[in-house]
């Protein structure tokens, strides 16, 4: 995506030797990468790979041990979560945190009212959660508790919660893991949307060939620190990430 | 498409003629109806007896003391048990000022809710950090440590021995309200706590409560400061509560720290919350008229074991209406399913 000749400009996103210990164990441990605008970064690894702490990390949910976070080519590191938001940059739960008292509407609509380039009242963000509702497809259930969502749609819901506060930086954290087929085609759809629309997107994924076909870059995890970063090709044949994923007995058994 | 993504057009109109324009039959009918009652309350006063009139007076310091509870503790989620507290220290600080220092009512008024918000600021700060249980056990100790405050500065409150504001003759620095006056007082009080409930609700500020309500890391994500939500949400509660304690105070005359930092009173709010319906308007309004006036029928009608059969009545409601009687007649009558079985089936298994 990023050709050479082109003029280097401050990335998006930028992680500096970023580690997170709980207890004795490094979740995360030495991880810099950066992420240029209009980038879609895939990040992919087994589980306990520490995906989803790098994700806490930079949204603010979980302080690193050491290492720095920057947006824009600012530190953020050890911000709260609502700072980081301001700053432009959204993320979803891999494990969905909808609000359930309210409708799917009003799920969206919070993102409109306190994140960046709020609208200017309560029904003006009702109607731009339609608008995201639409835009992801689930506007049929604008009126529906979030509980009586499907996995598919709960995913969409958490999407479009992050939209709403108009982002530059799109963090997500596992919208396709439990998705049908073609329900990932149109979550693949829908990433590219956001990247036309100037959205950089940083999407960790389990679903290895879902994340292929969407990113420009493919960052893999295991254990907590960098396997490799690259382009899907490269990581793809690179033989440590099939091992890491599938087992040195699988490498071993294609070898022979 | 792209719009909608990085924000849409502002209007120039100012936000009030929007407010106004917004205004349908359909949604303003709620404001209609406070209007209504309110004006009913006041021509209901000329009609009543004393009595009636002392136990409605009762009612108004309810209602508004359930509102003020759910604020923090129904929109918000934080279940304080401490919000005597800044009903106790409203009370004292009328008393002393008026007492010590001759202080007009209406001056000491606004110092008292001063003084409930700043202790809310302070203690909100450290406490809101805990949740659940812990939130709850801590704001209890700082209740009865604000008591005990109270109690052991007799050179300035009495201690012990209460405190009496003068109300009589020249000595008084406002003129006693009479039965007829502190109606109008709990009235407006209450109507107040309504409508500063029922306005935070609808605003954005409203919408911010019930999202650290759910979940505090995603209001996070969505741009939420969940710190500040927190702290303005208990700070308000407590005017609301401090305001009613200064009325309390004046109203009462003659009390001690017993009277005033009485934790029941911290119990009924929560209980009145719970039995209407947390996290709406009408829910403590409705718990807290419903169980004023059938705990002061049952003790007129029942003598001896008024409060065993009040009790039992709390217990019995909890149990088949978990969510509350307002919001459980709110969902029944949008499903068009009444069953009370398996209303309790929905939120026991």
């Amino acid at each position: 995506m990023i050709a050479p000749s082109e003029v280097p400009s401050v990335p998006v996103l930028e992680v500096r030797h970023l580690a997170k210990r709980f207890g004795g164990l490094w979740a995360l441990r030495d991880v810099s990468f950066s992420v240029s605008e209009g980038e879609i970064l895939g990040v992919i690894g087994p589980n306990g790979a520490g995906k989803s702490t790098l994700v806490n990390l930079i949204t603010g949910h979980a302080r690193p041990t050491t290492g720095q976070v920057l947006i824009g080519g600012q530190d953020v590191t050890g911000q709260r979560p609502w700072v980081i938001a301001h700053d432009r940059v959204a993320r979803t739960f891999q494990i969905v945190k909808p609000f359930r008292g309210l409708t799917v509407r009003e799920n969206v609509a919070i993102g409109a009212m306190h994140g960046n380039e709020r609208d200017r009242s309560v029904r003006d963000s009702l109607a731009t959660a339609d608008e995201l509702l639409d835009l992801v497809g689930i506007a049929k259930h604008a009126n529906a508790a979030p509980m009586q969502l499907s996995v598919a749609d709960a995913r969409r819901l958490e999407l479009a919660k992050a939209l709403a506060t108009r982002p530059r930086l799109l963090l997500i954290d596992e919208v396709m893991a439990g998705l049908r087929h073609h329900e990932i085609e149109s979550a693949v759809e829908l990433i590219h949307r956001l990247r036309d629309a100037g959205i950089t997107v940083v999407a960790v994924e389990h679903v290895m060939k879902a994340i292929v076909s969407v990113s420009d870059r493919i960052l893999v995890l295991h254990h907590g620190s960098i396997l490799t970063l690259g382009s899907p090709r490269e990581v793809l044949s690179d033989p440590r990430v099939i091992e890491a994923y599938l087992g040195h007995r699988y490498v071993k058994r294609r070898s022979e | 498409m792209a719009d909608i993504l990085r924000g849409r057009a502002r209007s120039r109109q100012g936000l009030f003629v929007g407010w106004i324009r917004a205004l349908t039959p359909a949604n303003s009918w709620p404001a209609l109806a406070g209007l209504l009652v309110f004006a009913a309350m006041l021509a209901l006063q000329q009609l009543i007896e004393p009595g009636t009139q002392r136990l409605l007076t009762s009612v108004f310091l309810f209602v508004a003391l359930a509102q003020a509870w759910n604020i923090i503790g129904g929109y918000t989620g934080y279940a304080s048990f401490g919000q005597v507290a800044f009903f106790g220290l409203g009370a004292y600080t009328v008393a002393v000022l008026m007492n010590n220092y001759h202080v007009s009512f209406w001056a000491a008024l606004p110092l008292a809710v001063l003084v409930g918000v700043v202790f809310a600021v302070a203690i909100g700060l450290p406490l809101l950090r805990l949740r659940g249980h812990y939130f709850a056990i801590a704001t209890l100790g700082a209740a009865e440590g604000a008591r005990e405050v109270i109690n052991n500065l007799t050179s300035v409150t009495g201690g012990g021995g209460g405190i009496t504001i003068p109300t009589f003759g020249s000595d008084a620095p406002t003129p006693y309200f009479g039965k007829p006056g502190f109606y109008l007082a709990f009235l407006v009080l209450a109507a107040v706590s309504v409508v500063v409930a029922a306005v935070l609700a609808r605003s954005r500020f409203g919408y911010a409560m019930v999202a650290v309500h759910e979940d505090e890391d995603a209001a996070g994500a969505v741009g939420i400061n969940t710190t500040v939500v927190k702290v303005v949400a208990f700070g308000v509660s407590a005017a609301i509560v401090a305001c009613a304690g200064a009325f309390y105070a004046f109203q009462q005359i003659e009390f001690y720290p017993t009277d005033v930092f009485d934790a029941s009173f911290t119990v009924l709010m929560v209980i009145m919350v719970m039995i209407g319906g947390s996290g709406s308007v009408v829910g403590p309004l409705a718990g807290a008229v419903g169980l004023q006036l059938l705990s002061q029928f049952l003790r007129v009608n029942l003598g001896n074991f008024n409060q065993l059969i009040f009790g039992a009545i709390i217990v019995l409601v909890v149990v088949f209406f978990p969510q509350g009687v307002v919001t459980y007649l709110r969902d029944a009558w949008r499903t068009r399913h009444f069953s009370i079985l398996d209303n309790v089936r929905r939120y026991r298994l």
